[in-house]
């Protein structure tokens, strides 16, 4: 990722902080190009430690994805219901 | 019925879907029998899937009344179409698409505002990230499991909620994010940073006393 200015001066951290939801979108942390941000994100333990959280929220979410909650029974019994009550039912699933 | 966001027909899949929802044993001949009608087959997608689409519409909506109404409409919805399941992506990607957009649908019909403007511009005091410019403090890595994580997310503002669950849990990408939420690709991509910021703040505030020791013997 590039940062769209062409100044040479240090990022204080609300600048480099500002970049971070494109960061994070390029790829996160392997994706910097941007010198100025390279730079900041190594000098700063600050800056260093939020990328690092944030990152870790990122991949934790993952685990999510494994189901936890299960749906009553009364879900499958209105769902028959609905079946049985479709005219397209009795003549097999639609294609559209 | 034609969900607002998704064409009915089988889209291009987000690069990563397929490994991240690897095939069911026994899942495709289900498919193929469901398709010819087979009662005892769609039975049988149900109980492979229900979990998972019952447990995203809850993330999405909050409340177990609610998620088992979408959660009856997205099978009901699924019987429908999926004649026009052509197996160009794992299928419960297929099938999560397809829920979110009920899901989504059904929050419009509501008249809730999905990505919420003002949410981004100027969140209120109490739900917005505390940005995060000077202060030092130790690190969540390794100390966050999965029923906390899961209870933080819980408490994100829905907005924030909506896109974290949607990008960083099921996967999509920020394009179809956006298209799905009728909102621009950096609002998503705002949205989702600005999530994972409250997130942060949430897990930190739920950390055992440890912090607090080690900011007590700073002083």
């Amino acid at each position: 990722m590039t940062l769209n200015n062409s100044r040479s001066a240090p990022l204080s951290c609300a600048e480099f902080q500002e970049q971070l939801p494109d960061l994070f979108a390029a790829g996160g942390n392997s994706s910097i190009e941007d010198p100025q941000i390279a730079e900041h994100l190594k000098s700063c333990e600050n800056c260093s430690a939020l990328v690092r959280d944030l990152q870790y929220i990122a991949d934790q979410a993952k685990q999510l994805l494994k189901p936890t909650h299960e749906p009553s029974d009364n879900v499958w019994k209105k769902i028959q219901e609905g079946l049985a009550a479709d005219p397209s039912y009795a003549a097999g699933p639609g294609e559209s | 019925m034609e969900l607002q966001g998704l064409p009915m027909t089988e889209t291009k899949t987000a690069p990563g879907l397929f490994k991240r929802n690897p095939p069911i044993a026994g899942e495709a001949e289900a498919i193929e029998r469901a398709k010819a009608g087979d009662a005892e087959a769609f039975s049988k997608l149900y109980a492979l899937h229900k979990r998972r689409v019952y447990t995203l519409c809850l993330r999405m909506l909050g409340n177990v009344s609610e998620a088992e109404d979408m959660t009856q409409e997205a099978f009901l919805h699924l019987f429908r179409k999926i004649g026009s399941f052509r197996g160009e992506s794992a299928f419960s990607t297929w099938l999560h698409r397809l829920t979110v957009n009920l899901v989504l649908m059904h929050l419009r019909k509501k008249g809730l505002q999905l990505v919420s403007l003002e949410e981004t511009i100027n969140p209120s005091e109490e739900d917005s990230p505390k940005r995060d410019f000077g202060s030092r403090d130790t690190q969540l890595a390794g100390s966050v499991d999965r029923v906390a994580l899961e209870r933080a997310v819980a408490a994100l503002p829905p907005g924030y909620r909506m896109v974290f669950v949607l990008h960083d849990v099921e996967g999509f990408e920020h394009n179809e994010i956006a298209v799905m939420l009728e909102c621009s690709t950096g609002n998503s991509k705002s949205q989702l940073h600005k999530a994972r910021l409250k997130l942060r703040e949430l897990l930190r505030e739920s950390e055992p006393t440890a912090q607090t020791d080690l900011k007590e013997a700073a002083l």
